[in-house]
């Protein structure tokens, strides 16, 4: 009997050192893309167990190719969650890569982009930006393997051109759109005109003034104005704020409650006289000509956000089990260090503040910031179909009117609504696994969706540029089947929504209402795992009462394909998964799992007291 | 039908004290409400004024501010002038005196003025306000302090007064107009009522009449319940030793030890063992025969004395189950303080003495520490939060990392007797404080009878009430001593524990938070008969059984509304839970903890909407039962019909 959990993944092999190499059969080998390349590949290599200070791995083959870092080995592994379309359990997309180290028994040395390594590479560390991690050993492959792979991938998972982006090459004919009719991208003119019409806001009028983005290349080509502004008005404007972002409409009230979107003025530019030109017209589109309130989100910063979020990653990818426990000691404090619940709370509060302003007190709203371009797209969004209860579907090409360039801030925004997820959990068409996924997909890179800064920028890829690079096939991220089976898209899908959800949500913004993201900043970490607990305990029940419903029902109503789950599955599912579910690699069927030990034996528990262990 | 209308249809499901804790928002409270209202004959549980703390605030968050009262009861006098500032009264309880134009401070909603009443059993204010007037209703059990706040010199509005510190996480504030001479009568009263042990008489508990078709005092049997997990049989016999209290008596009459050991061992080992708590069987596993036994301290002393029966006793406990040929002994302490205790006599097994036993710490504190821990806690959450230290002055309380010891310690429990079908004989110095935390966890964890709403009844009443928990002297009932150092919040602990539990694994049990709530109200309220004294021996000196009321008559009796609408025993029976004890999952209990807050959201909005999902389940299931049932009536009639 020992202490130590036999991973069905992960197994200790002892004397195997003499292994020729690895047999895989067809289906156990990496699956590659039309036009993706193979770069290197190292035989022999060991995948470490995540949290198992070395003493588990398997052995594999590791191979790099244009798009994605995989790893394939001879295991059967049973495996009932997530399944990516263009990724494997072990592959992770280079564009998703963030840090490389070389590691040895005490150090860990962080490898830079373009740096040409010449020595023999042992261990490698690869983090990525969603939180996963992978140590790989090169110790029993040969000599140059490490070296080879090592060099590869710093080449290429820091492409310094765009157009050498995967994305270019990806050949793959483009499954066109069963996006549903409602999912509007907001990239065409026609998308505004309607969503104005829609709204029934009156005073704002379309301008076509940016057309081929004539004025400026990050405004969108159809912008909404104030009736009152005239297209030379806007010309002059643009001059005056930075990145030439002039105040433009993005949603509004039948009241005539408008939310708007400025930059601020140029640093050179110290007579305010145009932006109060430009809110006075604002004031005017109000029925009621009330002053248009302004919220301020020139904070957190980009930057600050970016610290955060290093911190908060440091925090859920400890690499050896004596950082893991010693975190887990001083968890909260450690968690209050990275400002991160914090910044979610920031991020709400002003959410709320729009919200309130706009569907309460029926004023205008101008959200300004820097560049204009950086957190206002996270609170529009959320004011825009959270927080007044839109149903998500209809909305999600609000995200698209401004990319966000900046993963962190991303996921920021996604922290922000699975908070309001928890608050509201019938408020919302998406699950949590929606939101995670999302966050994944943000860094596989043959999506446009997250890959430019502006529409202009996809506007030149598409077409090809005066680089003479081939055309871009543009697919979006919302096509969720280039990616998932349809088993995997309805775990998209919240079985607690309710439909007739219409009220403004007023969450509770302070620190002391927030909870840690556990699905989406834990999940590599299996130790944190909860055998056949947790969250999809409820979500597969409510699914099954929900399938029941619809059965019910099924004479009388249409049936909704997507919520129909097989209820036996359902039954099935919750009896094996656990809650890292559908993002679980702890699946393990039937027998008495023998418990996991880092967290119960070893230092902590045996030290003095855990009281000195702080002080 | 629709889905649409078959939502709002519902919503009258809710008619229970559920709603109050369960509200989405503004609008829906509100649909809610005028729904109730035109139905209110059925009605028994809905939320009235009188019931929440704070209430005259439009506020659309309210929380479980009290689980103390269920329905409205009859003034105890019918015939008597009931003024509208008069409390509702329950059976047994009567007016002891009042005190008008008292202003409450209200940390939240800012004075209210109003009146003050003190009965027997608690404390009860009531606002002017006609509309909403503003209700706070103490029972006088949860008061530990009070103190008068300004002197005859004092100035200022609201600057004399009474101050009422209380068990449950907060403290009251009055203010009396000097001119009235009214405080002085009340403090009186206060005193003589909150602390009727220091002023020679008896706790509310006695004086309470109500009835119940339950009778929770039947819940436990212990010789039912070391049946159910078949004892006696050949390793373990019931032993009667302790009928009159005479070896122990702290621990219960009825025993549970090795088959082998005889009467005379055991009056040896209790000589050798901390206020003759020997080991006894807390559990046993029913297959693998792997069990849990409970004791304090060995007397080992100084001197390193050993006791030849006590390590002949250990062993027979090691033998009584086949399957292994090791034992583990986990001393639930931090490993310096079991060695500080041989200074006072006590310590703990050596290796040496018990050869096939492994001793492990458990790292877990003594009542000491856990009480400045909760006043710290208390410091955080009440009255208000200071947001931007939210998580450092949580980390800094240590409270979670207390919850986070004690359930690894349960989870290391668990990780023998189950995976390792290992036998555990878990103590601490005197085993009726961290040792009840620890059995009592890992046999919610190990057997799901336990997380059933009598099976967790009887968990308390075996592993809390029964084993001599000192609650008398932990929660200090009924007693004015505020600064005893007896008194630690351990119980309430173990109930933290349990819900951080249920909070991991939410369809495994059969009860919800607002069960363990119930339970916390009503550990401090003295209306009941559960949770008082310290011992079995005391319980039966006091006639406990025959002169109050079972908790458990008062919570049997309406099942419905401590139920988790995710429990899911039958299809999905999960034998053995093992919680993550890691503070990345350990979070603070906001509904127990912020709960006098109005602005913390603490309802579950998911328990509600899977009601509301299963209340359309059954309709529609209904309905389409009926529709069989008519046609197979229409089929028979023209079956019938001849022509």
């Amino acid at each position: 009997m020992n202490d130590i959990r036999e991973d069905n993944r992960f197994k200790s092999y002892i004397g195997e050192t003499d292994l020729e190499s690895v047999t895989l059969d067809g289906t156990q080998r990496t699956k590659f893309l039309e036009g993706e390349t193979i770069v290197s590949e190292a035989q022999k290599v060991l995948l470490y167990a995540p949290l198992s200070d070395r003493k588990k791995y398997v052995v594999g083959v590791l191979t790099v190719t244009t798009f994605k870092l995989s790893f394939v080995c001879a295991e059967e592994v049973e495996f009932c969650g997530q399944q990516n379309n263009l990724l494997g359990i072990n592959d992770v997309c280079l564009s998703s890569i963030d840090v490389i180290y070389q590691v040895s028994d005490r150090t860990k040395k962080k490898l830079s982009p373009g740096q040409n390594i010449t020595g023999r590479i042992k261990d490698i560390l690869v983090v990525c930006k969603n939180m996963k991690s992978f140590e790989f050993s090169f110790k029993m492959s040969d000599r140059d393997s490490g070296k080879n792979i090592v060099n590869a991938l710093l080449h290429h998972a820091y492409p310094k051109r765009h157009t050498l982006l995967f994305a270019y090459d990806y050949k793959e004919p483009h499954i066109n759109s069963i996006l549903p009719k409602e999912v509007r991208l907001f990239q065409t003119r026609l998308d505004w005109e309607k969503e104005l019409k829609r709204t029934k806001c009156q005073n704002w009028r379309v301008s076509h003034v940016n057309i081929n983005y004539q004025i400026s290349p990050l405004l969108i080509e159809t912008i909404i104005v104030p009736q009152s502004v005239t297209d030379n008005i806007i010309k002059e404007a643009v001059e005056k704020f930075r990145s030439r972002g002039c105040p433009v409409w993005v949603w509004g009230t039948s009241k005539g409650a408008a939310l708007v979107r400025m930059a601020d003025l140029l640093p050179t530019v110290t007579d305010r006289t145009e932006e109060n030109k430009l809110l006075e017209h604002i004031r005017k589109s109000h029925p009621e000509k009330r002053v248009p309130h302004i919220i301020d989100l020139s904070f957190p910063t980009p930057k600050d956000i970016n610290v955060s979020y290093l911190k908060l990653r440091e925090l859920c990818t400890p690499d050896n089990t004596r950082l893991f426990k010693s975190q887990d000691f001083k968890f909260y404090g450690l968690l209050d260090s990275t400002k991160w619940l914090f910044f979610v709370s920031v991020c709400l509060t002003k959410a709320n503040e729009a919200a309130e302003h706009i569907s309460i007190l029926e004023s205008t709203v101008v959200l300004q910031e820097g560049n204009g371009q950086d957190l206002n797209c996270i609170s529009l969004i959320q004011k825009d179909w959270v927080v007044l209860g839109h149903p998500f579907a209809n909305r999600l090409g609000h995200i698209l009117c401004k990319e966000i360039d900046q993963s962190p801030l991303f996921l920021l925004f996604l922290d922000c609504v699975w908070q309001l997820l928890q608050q509201f959990p019938s408020a919302f068409q998406i699950s949590e696994t929606y939101l995670t996924t999302l966050w994944d997909s943000a860094h596989i890179s043959v999506f446009d969706t997250f890959l430019f800064n502006c529409q202009h920028q996809r506007f030149m890829a598409e077409y090809g540029s005066s680089n003479g690079h081939p055309p871009l096939i543009l697919r979006s991220v919302w096509d969720w089947r280039e990616q998932f089976s349809e088993r995997d898209i309805i775990q998209f899908c919240n079985p607690l929504y309710d439909d007739s959800y219409q009220a403004i949500l007023k969450p509770h913004t302070g620190l002391s209402g927030l909870e840690i993201w556990t699905q989406c900043y834990f999940r590599w970490l299996p130790d944190l795992e909860i055998r056949k607990g947790g969250r999809p305990q409820i979500d597969l029940y409510s699914r099954y009462i929900v399938s029941e419903i619809l059965q019910f029902q099924q004479g009388l109503g249409e049936l909704n394909g997507k919520l129909n789950e097989n209820k036996e599955e359902c039954i099935s599912l919750m009896k094996k998964v656990n809650s890292f579910y559908p993002f679980s690699y702890n699946s393990e069927l039937g027998g008495n799992d023998p418990i996991d030990s880092v967290l119960l034996t070893g230092d902590t528990l045996d030290s003095q007291s855990i009281l000195n262990f702080n002080d | 039908m629709n889905r649409k209308t078959g939502s709002i249809e519902l919503l009258e499901m809710d008619n229970s004290s559920f709603s109050k804790n369960l509200t989405l928002d503004g609008f829906r409270t509100e649909s809610k409400a005028n729904l109730l209202n035109k139905q209110e004959t059925t009605i028994w549980g809905k939320t009235s004024p009188s019931k929440s703390y704070c209430s005259s605030s439009s506020t659309s968050t309210e929380n479980v501010v009290s689980t103390l009262e269920r329905k409205k009861t009859v003034a105890s006098e019918p015939g008597a002038s009931s003024r509208p500032d008069d409390p509702p009264l329950l059976p047994g309880e009567k007016v002891t005196g009042q005190a008008r134009d008292v202003t409450y401070l209200c940390p939240y909603h800012g004075p209210a003025r109003g009146t003050l009443t003190v009965t027997n059993y608690k404390l009860y204010f009531k606002s002017g306000d006609k509309d909403t007037p503003l209700v706070v209703e103490v029972p006088l059990g949860v008061v530990s302090r009070i103190e008068k706040v300004g002197g005859a010199s004092s100035r200022g509005e609201n600057a004399y007064g009474i101050e009422v510190f209380c068990k449950d996480m907060r403290n009251l504030r009055f203010a009396h107009k000097q001119e009235n001479h009214s405080r002085r009568n009340v403090f009186e009263k206060l005193q003589t009522f909150a602390f009727p042990l220091s002023h020679k008489s008896k706790l509310f508990a006695f004086d309470y009449s109500e009835t119940f078709p339950e009778n929770g005092w039947v819940v436990y049997e212990p010789i039912a319940e070391l049946k159910r997990m078949g004892v006696n049989n050949d390793m373990w016999k019931i032993s009667k030793i302790n009928e009159q209290y005479e070896i122990c008596d702290s621990y219960p009459a009825v025993w549970a030890v090795p088959a082998q050991a005889t009467d005379d061992e055991l009056k040896i080992v209790a000589n050798y063992r901390s206020r003759g708590r020997i080991p006894v069987l807390s559990w046993i596993h029913t297959e693998s025969q792997a069990t849990i036994t409970r004791c304090s301290q060995p007397l080992v002393g100084v001197g390193g004395k050993r006791c030849k029966e006590d390590e002949h006793y250990v062993q027979l406990i090691m033998d009584a189950n086949a399957q292994s040929h090791k034992m583990f002994i986990m001393d639930a302490r931090p490993s310096a303080n079991a060695i500080a205790n041989k200074a006072k006599g006590g310590g703990y097994e050596s290796e040496d003495a018990y050869q096939h036993a492994e001793l492990v710490f458990l790292d877990i504190h003594n009542i000491h520490v856990m009480r400045e821990s909760l006043r710290k806690l208390k410091e955080l959450c009440y009255p208000n939060i200071d947001e931007t230290k939210w998580l450092s002055g949580l980390e800094s309380t240590y409270w979670l990392k207390h919850i986070k010891c004690i359930l690894a310690g349960a989870v290391r429990i668990v990780d023998k007797v189950e995976s390792h079908k290992t036998s555990v004989l878990v103590h601490c110095s005197d085993g009726w404080d961290r040792t009840a935390q620890l059995t009592a966890l890992s046999m919610l964890m190990l057997d799901p009878y336990y997380r059933t709403i009598k099976g967790f009844e009887v968990l308390i009443e075996k592993e809390w009430v029964s084993f001599g928990h000192k609650f008398q002297q932990r929660i200090g009932h009924g007693d004015d001593h505020h600064s005893d150092a007896d008194r630690s919040p351990i119980f309430l602990q173990f109930i933290d524990c349990v819900w951080q539990v249920t909070q991991q694994f939410p369809n495994a049990f059969e009860f919800n938070d607002y069960f363990l709530i119930t339970i916390l109200d009503h550990l401090y309220s003295c209306r009941f008969g559960t949770f008082l004294c310290n011992s079995e021996r005391e319980r039966v000196q006091e006639k406990l059984k025959e002169q109050t009321v079972s908790l458990w008559s008062y919570t049997n009796s309406n099942l419905d509304l401590y139920k988790n609408p995710l429990y899911w025993a039958n299809v999905l029976q999960q034998r053995v839970l093992v919680p993550i004890a890691s503070l990345r999952h350990i979070k603070l209990w906001k509904a127990y903890y912020c709960r006098w807050n109005p602005s913390m959201r603490t309802q579950d909005p998911v328990y509600q909407r899977i009601r509301e999902l299963l209340k359309l389940k059954e309709q529609l299931e209904q309905k389409a039962e009926e529709c069989r049932k008519e046609q197979q009536q229409r089929m028979q009639r023209s079956n019938v019909s001849p022509t």
